[in-house]
This record gives structure tokens, C-alpha cells and sequence, in this order.
């Protein structure tokens, strides 16, 4: 299981991919899926579930700004889920 | 050719600027856009550029480096963002048209701190007269017709001790200069690609504090439903597909100085301007802008006698000396220095120039002035 960690932009889902690297926190830069935002086209970081917590504390240790987290269900469908 | 004029564009630069340029007009697309590789790499590269240049200017948010076409964009964007109609707007007196212009256009009433060519302390006096009161202070960090060098720290510390919004022009020190933008607490800062950063022409850079006026409005790649601009940096103010391959060479260019070490390229350009300087000062006829380079910076402007500016510096290049004549697009500069009703010829140097040229350029200048002056 995956989950995402949805950014307002491109250039800020880079730095925080930067910022989990240095944490040896694997994550890819990718196009969000659009159900997961409605302000239209945005950006997300994609990695294991099992490293969603060490990620969400490490953004917010450098003060990463992150807008909301997501988990992949079983059928596909992301749920969002409070961190 | 000896290329002698780095203060309008660097010529001179590292091979792998060239070569990051090359590779990326065949290997990279757009960053924001599409998810596949091409597109992957020009965003890598992208903000890999932006983090050595948050680096380069001691910044900690690499997201409040804003890519823009030259310095005359950013400040453009920087004016249009702090200055209102009628607002007073403290300058000094070696402003580029890139400033005054648009100050014009905005209708900002510009009040000039003067002082003499060569007098920091007399410029800095008339700062500390304008501030307070002034709706924004817009200051050259080195004068792109002399050389001379501004006390931007001093200047800065005024406006924050009056609450004035400070926008720093770096054209000619960004990249020479060690310049700590967060402690500046300055505005913006805008500073050109294509000369000291070592990147080619066409790129620049804006250096933020906090928001922004777009100057342009269009697709960011992102929050594509909304009808705005974004409300933060950068993508507020980089609409549009971005200079990639330009970008892409200026990072090399970037990550070169970084490896070098800003004080140690301007340490290697203050050699061949002292050289360059001395030399001058030795050729009957000229006169030469300058106090011993002790306040100058990469530039010297001079005028020839019995000889118009233009004439002499086409001769130079005739001769395979690569210089500026004319008002170098700072009349200001000019008005300030005495030098309006001729201009000047403008030598600048690179840290690539060699002693050996600067020795070459100063021969091909005597024989030049030799036989104007005799005329």
C-alpha cells in the first residue's frame, strides 16, 4: 500500500522530496491524481504507507508546507487522512 | 578577440554551461507539465538551479527564487509589486533605465540620493536624508557604467531602521559578490543569468522576501481549475513555460562560482581591473574613472581625447578588443559622474581574462589613443 502527500506545487513536493531523501525516506514527485484535489492540476509525493508518519514529521521538522495526505485503498480510491 | 564587456554579457564561461545547455534542448521538456522522463529531468534540473541559487544567496527557501527572463524582468516585477502612483521613491544616483523606466511609467516621484562618482560617504548621507518618509528605495549594488561600488549594507540598514522597502539591483555584483539576501531584509533582488552568474542570456533571477505582483498571468502547471495566479512563490510569477535550456546552463554556471567561491572570483577579477586600471592611468590622453579600484568592481569607464566614444571603441573591436561606448542604458549614471554629453568607453573584465590580455588590450588602446590624440 502506498499513500501521497499532496503539495501546492511542483516546486514545493521537490523540496520536500529533497527533505525525505536527507531522511532516507524514499519518495517519487508525481502528478497527483485529480480526485484528490479540486483546485485542479497539482503535485504529490508518492511512498510506502509504513513511512507516512516519519515523512509528514520531518516536513513539518523543516517546515515544509504539505496540504493533505492520502492513503490507497485496496480498490484504487484514496482516502484522505488526518496527520 | 580580447572580450572586454563580461558587465553586458559574459562571454567567457565555463565549458559545461554550454554543454548543459545543449543537453538540455535535446533531452528536456517542461517541468510542470507532462509525467515522463523529459519532463522529469527539466523539473530536476529546474529546481536543482533554484536550490544553488538560494545557496548562493544564503537562502534557506529555495522556492522564493523566482526565474526571470533578465534583471530588467525582475525588476519590473519588483517595481510593480512595491511601487504605487505618486509614491516617493528614494534612488541613487547610478540607476539603470531597467529602474527608471518603469519608476516612469508607474508614476513614482523619484527623488535621487546623490553624491559624487567615488564618494560612498557622501552617497550614504543623502540615503540617510531620503529614507525616512520614502515610500521604497531602489539601489544599484555596483554601477554597471563604473564600477563603483554602493554601500548596499549601509543602505539596507537605513530601510529597515525606516520600515522602507529596499528592491536591490545585482546586476553587476551577483556572482562576485557574497551577498547574504536574508539579512539584507530586503524586498526583492534582481540579478541577470547571463553575466556573472556565468548562464546564457535570456535567463535571470528574482530574489523574494515575501509576495508578489504577477507581471504576467497564465498556466503554472498547477491549480489549473483556479481562475487566479497562485498566491505563492514562484509559481505566482512564472507563468508560462520557463527557459529551461537556459536554466539548465545556468545552473552549471551557478555551481561553478559556488565551487569557487564568490570573494575568489572577485579576488581574481580586482587583479586584472587594478591592472587594468594602472595601465590606463599610463596612456597620455585619457581619462580615466577611477580612484585606484579601491571602490570598484569588474568595470572603468573612460573617455578618450580627440576622439568621440563610439569612434574609439569600434576602433578596439576593429583591433579585436571586445568594449561598450555610449550611456551603457544608465543616462542617470552619466548625469551623476559629469560624462552625459560624451558617455564613455567601458572595459570590463571576467575572472577567464588573463593578465596577458589586459597587457594586449592596454597596447591596442595606447596605439589607438596615440593616434587620436595626435590628430
Amino acid at each position: 500500500m502506498h499513500a501521497l502527500i499532496l503539495f501546492r506545487s511542483l516546486t514545493y513536493a521537490q523540496r520536500g522530496s529533497r527533505i525525505l531523501g536527507t531522511r532516507g525516506i524514499v519518495s517519487n514527485v508525481i502528478k497527483a491524481p485529480m480526485g484528490t484535489t479540486e483546485k485542479g492540476c497539482a503535485y504529490a509525493l508518492s511512498l510506502r504507507r509504513d513511512r507516512l508518519d516519519a515523512a509528514v514529521r520531518a516536513l513539518r521538522e523543516e517546515n515544509a508546507l504539505f496540504e493533505r495526505a492520502f492513503v490507497r485503498e485496496e480498490d484504487g480510491r484514496y482516502r484522505e487522512i488526518i496527520v | 578577440m580580447i572580450y572586454l564587456d563580461s558587465a553586458a554579457t559574459s562571454l567567457l564561461k565555463p565549458p559545461e554551461v554550454g554543454d548543459g545547455v545543449l543537453y538540455a534542448l535535446t533531452h528536456y521538456a517542461s517541468p510542470g507539465r507532462g509525467e515522463h522522463t523529459a519532463a522529469n529531468q527539466a523539473a530536476e534540473a529546474v529546481y536543482s538551479c533554484r536550490e544553488e541559487a538560494a545557496a548562493l544567496f544564503h537562502m534557506p527557501d529555495p522556492e522564493k527564487v523566482v526565474f526571470t527572463m533578465n534583471t530588467t524582468h525582475g525588476l519590473n516585477i519588483a517595481v510593480r509589486s512595491v511601487v504605487r502612483p505618486g509614491m516617493r521613491v528614494v534612488v541613487s544616483g547610478f540607476e539603470h533605465n531597467a529602474v527608471i523606466r518603469p519608476l516612469y511609467a508607474i508614476g513614482a516621484r523619484i527623488d535621487v540620493a546623490e553624491g559624487e562618482l567615488f564618494d560612498p560617504y557622501q552617497i550614504l548621507n543623502s540615503f540617510r536624508h531620503k529614507i525616512p518618509g520614502a515610500g521604497a528605495v531602489i539601489c544599484t549594488h555596483v554601477s554597471n557604467v563604473f564600477g563603483m561600488i554602493l554601500p548596499l549594507e549601509e543602505i539596507a540598514l537605513l530601510c529597515r531602521e525606516n520600515g522602507v522597502p529596499l528592491i536591490v539591483d545585482a546586476a553587476q555584483s551577483a556572482g562576485s559578490f557574497d551577498i547574504d539576501f536574508p539579512s539584507l531584509e530586503a524586498e526583492f533582488l534582481a540579478a541577470p543569468g547571463h553575466k556573472g552568474l556565468l548562464g546564457p542570456q535570456g535567463t535571470g533571477i528574482l530574489l523574494c522576501r515575501d509576495g508578489a505582483r504577477p507581471l504576467l498571468y497564465g498556466g503554472t502547471g498547477g491549480l489549473s481549475r483556479e481562475t487566479g495566479m497562485p498566491s505563492f512563490l514562484p509559481d505566482r510569477l512564472e507563468a508560462g513555460t520557463q527557459n529551461v535550456c537556459g536554466i539548465a546552463g545556468l545552473l552549471r554556471g551557478i555551481r561553478y562560482i559556488r565551487s569557487q567561491g564568490a570573494a575568489e572570483i572577485r579576488r581574481r577579477e580586482n587583479i586584472l581591473l587594478q591592472r587594468l586600471i594602472m595601465g590606463l592611468n599610463e596612456i597620455p590622453g585619457i581619462r580615466v574613472y577611477s580612484q585606484g579600484g579601491a571602490l570598484q568592481s569588474g568595470a572603468v569607464s573612460i573617455i578618450p581625447a580627440g576622439i568621440d566614444c563610439e569612434s574609439f571603441s569600434r576602433q578596439l573591436g576593429e583591433k579585436g578588443v571586445a568594449v561598450r561606448a555610449g550611456l551603457h542604458c544608465a543616462p542617470l549614471a552619466h548625469i551623476t559622474a559629469g560624462t552625459i554629453a560624451s558617455g564613455t568607453v567601458r572595459y570590463s573584465v571576467s575572472p577567464f581574462n588573463t593578465p596577458e590580455e589586459i597587457d594586449k588590450a592596454l597596447e591596442i588602446t595606447e596605439k589607438i589613443s596615440r593616434n587620436s590624440y595626435n590628430m
